[in-house]
This record gives structure tokens, C-alpha cells and sequence, in this order.
């Protein structure tokens, strides 16, 4: 091994020993009250699927599904602008709107939408400030910059020849749309979709905040253990599932992704 | 040359966070729930204290219940020095062992205050208030006077309850039922009636806010000190006396912690937020009552929803709890609220 | 039609920060759109509040010091992945992107129990290492592009002139991604300066950076003071992705577009 490799890799084995710490408190006893834990036991998996706490798995992974189709439907014109716009100020502008609430933070961006979902502006038909619609707003918003790069990227790795070919032969700018552009940009929107997906199961400011103790997601059920109630065993529990969840969907990306390249 | 000075430069950047955060040493910290609460108790008793003793004062802020479970993993060796909790949470902190016994010879204003102040031997009242219903005007169209009124169908969809602390509105409908806080089960099925009319819970003092402020929820049962801050902000709401039961006594008490090394400033803090002159300004700025007898209550704001002009009153204008009924039930009240009210 | 749904959308996506910009400046309490008045008083209480103070102290101590470690160390890590042969290279590069890949909350959580047990929540070093793990995976993503792009003629001939190895690096290699590090280190800065997940777990109230002690006050309050608060990160955020974009070409480093292809 390298040892142009070592600083950073000493860096990581401490995220390495925090994920083991995770492992191994995931498999002791909850001793109410302490932070001693107890002996071995899987009552802490048990638990997760407690009824209060199945509810909170399957509000995440419904949650995150419909994120990632809308994040897509509505990212999905704003990249091909991007991606084809040839004015390189209009480029630059979109690339500007999207990418500045993305390095602006979490919170601050969460909390804009509580504004805005609180009656600020206007009075909505129907409560949407913590409630799931409100929270499935947020997380949309919150996944578009990153949809919109991945898709940009993917429309812009399309050869125009195929474009050019299909209206050479009399196809409308529609059709060409529909059978070549869509169908390439396929892989795009499989990589995409995936990373949202995952990204949104472990979401957390957004439900937090716009939730209001109502609408919990896995990351909210972690905090509310771990920080909340001390119960480390049982929010470590947790905090594993929604990493095996993230694990096993990302590497169906990188499986996808592979089987394409070769 | 120039790469030595970047090396100099580089390792004296790290050598950064090695420097202590800005913390004073020396500082009392004081355990308190957050927002309006810690900036009154600050700008009140806190200023007070450290122009006084010279000692400077930090809050760690949070909720009632994760106040206590931060307590009570830092057990024995205390992360705050003094804390605020209610009369009945603090019975469980003393259960758990989590108090010093008040040194009352440190604490010569006590004798001031009246003798339903005197929670036990670890805690001690700092002011009161009532939990009672509080509704927007503006936004419901009719009179609400009593506590009977959530129940009507005209609410429904309107109310907003607290989900942290469910005492007062499960005590209020067992009293209903003709029963109280210890046989609090009779009341079981008129709070299962009262599940339709809710529009939302709140877990936080901000999230009550949150929603009155949008209108979300109109009608809250609410602590009548929160009530009258949101109407400093400028929102109109209006504080029911409700005339079928009383509102339901909270009272605020502070403690020592066990194992603190500032037990002397943690009391002489104590000692001055009995006073006289700072009580009468808790009661201006909560627009609560006061626990010292000699305190005086400005004449604008006596007969007030939880705004008591003596202990006396505690008992004929609020329905007081008993604390180790409610401290023991709380829990199970908890549980059983969430499961039956909360859940969809 | 396109152009219609892409304004929109760029609207929806702009929206709360311009409703946020605007209560900012209302002069009561309430959150009124559009304001009430103009007043400046939330953001002196926003630039005034002890907590806001400390921490973001605290964030320029632990942004400074965790980008400072992680643009060398990343970069050391890009040039070992790119330039030699190195077995499970794929594997290698997996495990330096991997802080990508972990739930915020669990790595939090399971740094949390380690600082616990080691006795370090009071530290701002647990802060630290845990930022330059999550700045990692951008630093060398960004740096090692730029490697794979450098001529390796270069370094080869001054070499043959007798540089010894270190020198190479120092006089040729450095200079030459110097884009490529500015961009690390802007990247580097953001993205710790930001976060907020990690930090909310290992953070205590005397050690707690920016975002964990907004997310405090929004908790615990509803008054404007968090709007003046937004309104100034984003005004510094949009500046300087406006730079970036000026001196970087924010188009290539995303592979967008002509030039992307």
C-alpha cells in the first residue's frame, strides 16, 4: 500500500472503529436510564420492528419513493436545459440556481420551507407544515440540485449524432424526445433515482424540522434514541438498518452502472 | 525558505482547536427549557446574579423529559449545576437521585414564600401558572368559557395538544367522568371522543407557536405563559378561565443538582430568584404567579388566568395535581396517549 | 413548454430563499410575507447572540483545521490511486468515497459512543477528524481528475534533470494542479462549514458549530432572527459559488454540457 495512502486512510479507520462501535452496541442490552449497557441480546432488532417503529421504517421508504419520482419528473426538463441550453450565460445561470442552495445547508434551506409551508405567503387549502405532504415538498427540494447534475451529465454524454440521425429521418422534436433521447439517458435516470433514493432514506433535517414529531423517518427515530432518550443499543439498531438499506441500493447502482460500461 | 514558513503556519493552524472553546471556567450553568423561558430567566434573575456575585451564567436549554435523560446519563458528575424543571418531573430526578438536598440556611428569602412552595427538601417552587384552553378569536368563530367546549363538533379539526405531557387534558376528563388524576381511567372514553377534533400535537413549546401562529391549530390547551407571550408578539388569542373546572396548576421548581462543584452559587442563585424584587419581576415579565408572599402583582394583572396574587389562589382559581400521582402516572400516560390519540 | 416548466421550476427551487430574504427584514416577531416594514433588528440579534458567537468561532476553528488536513491528505490519496499501480485500486477508491455512503446519523451516532468512552465529547477534535473524513471523498474525487489530466512528460523530465522524488512533487505536480487544489479546498470549506447531521451528534453546547446551534434556535424559537441569520449564508454562499463558477467553470468540474463531453 501506498503510503501517499496512509493520512487519509488513518482518517477513515476512525469512521471504520465508530461503525464497529455501532455493530457492537447494536447487539447489547438498553439499561434505561445509563449508558452502561447490559449483556448480549437481539432485542434491540426486535424492537425495530416494534409497531411504533415499523411505522416510521415504512413512512420512510414510501416517502422516499415518491421523492425520488417527482425529483425526477420535475429535475428531469431543467437538466436537458442545462444540458442543451448553448448560451453559456444561461448555463451558467441555471448552474447557479441549482448549485447555490446546495453549499447553503441544511438548515437553513429546511427551515425556509418552514416558512413558506407555515402560511406565510399564502394560506394553504390544506395544512401542509408538519404534515407528510409538507414533508415530501422539502425533501423534493432538497434533491433536485442533486438530480439535476446527475441527469445534466447523463443527457450531456449523449452523441448528438443519434438526435441528429432521428430528425434527418423525419421525426418530430417529440418523437426524438420520446424514442432517443429518453431511452439513452435511461442510465442517467436509474443512477439518479437510486442515489436519491438512498440518500433520502436517511434523510433528517427535513423531516425533523418540517415534521413536527409526527412525520419520523429513520434518521428521526435514531436521534430521538440516541440523543433524546439514550437508548444507544436501540438507536444503533436503527442507525444500521438505514445503512444497509443505503449499502444495499447503492451497490445496485454500482451493479447497474458496471453492467452498462461493460 | 518559504516552505518552512507554510510548515510553521500550517502546524500553528492546527494547533487551533486545541485551544479551549470560549467557555468561562468559573460559569454557573443552569439546566432550562428554551425560547422565552431561558431569556426571562436570563434577563431577570440571571443578569441579576452575575452583577451581584460576579459569576457568569450559561443555559443548557432543552425539553422537560430530554433535560431529565441527559441528567440522568451524566449522573455523579453533573454536566449543569442547577435546574428548572416542573414539580412533578423533578420527583422523578429525586427518585433517581439526581438532587442535593436544598441547604435552607442558605437561603434566608425562603422564608418569605408561602409554605405550598415547599415542593420537599430538594426542590423548591419558583412561580406558577395554569394550563387552560387558549384559542384565536379571529380564526374561531364562537365563545369558548369551558373545557366541555372542545368537545363540541364545531372544534373539530381545530385542536392542538401538547403529546410530550398529556396530565392535563387526560385529569381534566376524568374529572369529567367524575374521577381524577389516580383513577384517571374513568376518563378513558371521552378523551377517545375528543381524537377527532385534533388537527395536530406539538412537542415543543416553538411548535405550539408554530401553530397558532399559522392558524393550524386555533384551539390549544396551552400554558397560560406561553399564551401571553405569543400575545406580545402581536397574536391576538384569547386566555379562557373555563367556567365547568379549573385550569390545571403547573408549578416550576429549581433544584441542585447532586455532585456539583457550584452547590454555593447554585444556592445563592436560588436565594435571589425567591426574592421579593425579583419576583415581582417574574411576575411583569412571565405574567405568572409568584411563591414570595411580599411580591406584588400590578393591579392590571390580578384575577388573570395564572396570574395568582397569592399561594391561596393557587388552589381557588386552578385544580392542583397531586404530584406523586402525576409524577408515578406520567409514563403510562404517555404511553397510552400516544398509542390511542396520537396514532392515526 | 420547456422553457415555461424550466421557470417554473427554477422557481420553485428559488422561492424559499426569497421568502426568507424577506422576512428577514419584518419588524415584528410574526413571520409576515411580504414584510410588514423594514427592520434591520433581527440581524443585529442574530450577529449578537452569545450561542451564534460561539459557535460560529467554533466553526471557523474546525472548517479551517479540517480542510487544511484534508486537501494534503486527499491529495496525497489521489496521487497514490491515479498515478501508481496499486492492487484493488477499485477497492481503494471505494473506501475513500465510502463517508458518502454512510447515514449521517449512523456514523454520528457510532462516533458519539466513541468519543463517549474515550472521554473526548469536550474537544473539538472529534469535530475535526470528522470533517476531514467527510470532506475526503470530494477532495479526491476533484483532485484526482486533475491528475489523471496532467502530462506525465513533465514530472518525467525533471526528473531526468536529477530532481529527487519529493521535489518532483513539490516544484512540478503542485504548481501544476494548482486549479484542481483550490477547488478541493473550496469544496472542502463548504461542505464542513455546512454540515450538520455528523456535528448535531458529537457536538456539545460549548463545542458546537454554526449549523447545530441554527438548528437549536429554530427549535427553540420562531421569531425572524434564523431568517437574518439564512439571509447572510446565502448571500456568502451565492458569492462565492459565483466566483467559483467564474474562476473554475463549474460547467467542467460537473461534466455538463459541450465542454463536459
Amino acid at each position: 500500500m501506498s503510503f501517499r495512502l496512509l493520512p487519509a486512510v488513518a482518517v477513515l479507520a476512525v469512521f471504520a472503529a465508530a461503525l464497529a462501535a455501532l455493530f457492537r452496541w447494536s447487539l447489547l442490552e438498553f439499561v434505561p436510564g445509563s449508558l452502561q449497557p447490559g449483556g448480549l441480546t437481539l432485542a434491540n432488532f426486535r424492537a425495530v420492528l416494534a409497531p411504533q417503529y415499523v411505522g416510521a421504517i415504512r413512512d420512510t421508504v414510501v416517502l422516499s419513493a415518491l421523492t425520488t419520482v417527482l425529483t425526477l419528473v420535475c429535475a428531469y426538463p431543467v437538466a436537458y436545459a442545462l444540458a442543451r441550453t448553448p448560451s453559456r450565460r444561461v448555463r451558467s445561470l441555471i448552474l447557479v440556481l441549482t448549485l447555490a442552495p446546495f453549499f447553503t445547508g441544511a438548515i437553513v434551506r429546511t427551515y425556509a420551507w418552514v416558512l413558506v409551508l407555515g402560511n406565510t405567503v399564502v394560506t394553504w387549502p390544506v395544512p401542509m407544515l408538519f404534515t407528510e405532504r409538507g414533508v415530501l415538498v422539502g425533501l423534493v427540494h432538497f434533491s433536485m440540485p442533486t438530480m439535476i447534475l446527475i441527469l445534466a451529465a447523463a443527457l450531456s454524454h449523449i452523441d448528438p449524432v443519434y438526435e441528429r440521425a432521428a430528425a434527418s429521418l423525419g421525426a418530430s422534436p417529440a418523437h426524438v424526445f420520446r424514442r432517443v433521447t429518453l431511452p439513452l439517458s435511461m442510465p442517467g435516470i436509474v443512477s439518479g433515482g437510486l442515489i436519491v433514493f438512498a440518500w433520502t432514506l436517511s434523510a433528517f433535517p427535513t423531516p425533523e424540522l418540517l415534521g413536527g414529531g409526527k412525520v419520523k423517518m429513520i434518521a428521526n427515530v435514531v436521534k430521538d434514541l440516541g440523543l433524546d432518550s439514550f437508548n444507544w443499543p436501540g438507536a444503533a439498531a436503527f442507525a444500521l438498518l438505514a445503512l444497509a438499506l443505503t449499502l444495499a441500493l447503492l451497490t445496485l447502482v454500482g451493479r447497474l452502472s458496471s453492467d452498462r460500461a461493460a | 525558505m518559504r516552505s518552512r514558513l507554510a510548515v510553521l503556519l500550517l502546524v500553528a493552524l492546527l494547533a487551533l482547536p486545541m485551544v479551549p472553546p470560549a467557555r468561562a471556567q468559573n460559569a454557573l450553568v443552569v439546566s432550562v427549557w428554551g425560547g422565552n423561558w431561558k431569556d426571562t430567566v436570563d434577563r431577570v434573575i440571571g443578569k441579576a446574579f452575575t452583577a451581584k456575585t460576579g459569576i457568569p451564567v450559561e443555559y443548557e436549554v432543552g425539553g422537560t423529559i430530554d433535560r431529565l435523560a441527559k441528567a440522568r446519563v451524566a449522573k455523579g458528575n453533573p454536566l449543569v449545576d442547577l435546574n428548572f424543571t416542573t414539580t412533578h418531573v423533578a420527583r422523578l430526578y429525586i427518585s433517581d437521585g439526581l438532587y442535593d438536598k436544598l441547604d435552607m440556611a442558605r437561603l434566608p428569602a425562603s422564608k418569605e414564600i408561602a409554605k405550598e412552595a415547599f415542593r420537599s427538601d430538594s426542590h423548591i417552587g419558583s412561580w406558577a401558572y395554569v394550563y387552560t384552553v387558549v384559542y384565536r378569536p379571529d380564526l374561531v368563530k364562537e365563545d369558548i368559557t369551558k373545557w366541555s367546549d372542545l368537545w363540541k363538533p364545531s372544534l373539530k379539526g381545530k385542536l392542538a395538544l401538547p403529546d410530550f405531557d398529556p396530565s392535563h387534558i387526560i385529569t381534566i376528563a376524568a374529572l369529567m367522568e367524575g374521577g381524577n388524576e389516580v383513577n384517571w381511567q374513568k376518563g378513558e372514553a371521552k378523551l377517545k371522543q375528543l381524537k377527532e377534533s385534533v388537527a395536530a400535537f406539538y412537542s415543543t413549546d416553538a411548535q405550539s407557536q408554530d401553530l397558532m401562529k399559522t392558524g393550524q391549530g386555533p384551539v390549544q390547551v396551552m400554558l397560560s405563559v406561553n399564551a401571553y407571550h405569543l400575545q406580545e408578539q402581536g397574536i391576538a388569542v384569547k386566555v379562557v378561565q373555563p367556567t365547568d373546572y379549573p385550569g390545571v396548576v403547573g408549578i416550576d421548581t429549581m433544584a441542585v443538582m447532586a455532585g456539583t462543584k457550584k452547590a454555593e452559587a447554585a444556592h445563592q442563585f436560588i436565594n435571589l430568584a425567591l426574592s421579593k424584587e425579583i419576583q415581582t419581576e417574574l411576575v411583569k415579565a412571565l405574567r405568572a404567579g409568584p411563591v414570595n408572599l411580599g411580591a406584588t402583582v400590578p393591579a392590571s394583572l390580578k384575577g388573570q388566568p395564572g396570574i395568582f396574587s397569592s399561594t391561596a389562589e393557587w388552589k381557588e382559581r386552578g385544580y392542583i395535581m397531586n404530584d406523586e400521582a402525576r409524577a408515578k402516572n406520567l409514563p403510562g400516560w404517555r404511553e397510552w396517549f400516544t398509542a390511542n390519540i396520537v396514532k392515526k | 413548454m420547456l422553457r415555461l416548466a424550466v421557470v417554473l421550476l427554477l422557481a420553485f427551487m428559488t422561492l424559499p430563499t426569497v421568502v426568507v430574504v424577506a422576512v428577514s427584514f419584518n419588524p415584528t416577531a410574526i413571520l409576515s410575507f411580504p414584510p410588514a416594514g423594514l427592520s434591520l433588528r433581527w440581524y443585529v440579534n442574530a450577529l449578537t447572540y452569545p450561542q451564534f458567537q460561539r459557535a460560529a468561532l467554533n466553526s471557523l476553528v474546525v472548517t479551517l483545521a479540517s480542510a487544511l488536513l484534508a486537501v494534503p491528505f486527499g491529495t496525497a490519496a489521489a496521487l497514490a490511486l491515479v498515478r501508481h499501480p496499486l492492487r484493488a485500486r477499485g477497492l481503494w477508491t471505494s473506501l475513500l468515497l465510502s463517508p458518502l455512503v454512510i447515514p449521517g446519523v449512523a456514523a454520528g451516532l457510532g462516533l458519539l459512543i466513541l468519543a463517549a468512552k474515550l472521554g473526548l465529547l469536550q474537544s473539538r477534535w472529534v469535530l475535526v477528524v470528522a470533517h476531514v473524513a467527510l470532506v475526503l471523498p470530494f477532495v479526491v474525487r476533484s483532485v484526482a481528475v486533475s491528475v489523471a489530466n496532467l502530462d506525465p512528460a513533465l514530472e518525467r523530465a525533471a526528473a531526468s534533470l536529477g530532481a529527487p522524488p519529493w521535489r518532483v512533487v513539490v516544484r512540478v505536480t503542485l504548481p501544476l494542479l494548482r486549479p484542481a487544489l483550490f477547488a478541493a479546498l473550496l469544496f472542502a470549506v463548504i461542505v464542513s462549514l455546512n454540515e450538520f447531521v455528523v456535528s448535531l451528534f458529537i457536538s456539545t453546547r460549548v463545542t458546537e458549530i454554526l449549523p447545530v446551534a441554527m438548528f437549536t434556535y429554530v427549535v427553540n424559537y420562531t421569531d425572524p432572527t434564523m431568517a437574518a441569520l439564512s439571509t447572510l449564508f446565502i448571500a456568502a454562499t451565492v458569492v462565492a459559488v459565483f466566483v467559483a463558477d467564474r474562476f473554475l467553470d463549474l460547467s467542467r468540474v460537473f461534466q455538463i454540457g459541450e465542454e463536459g463531453r
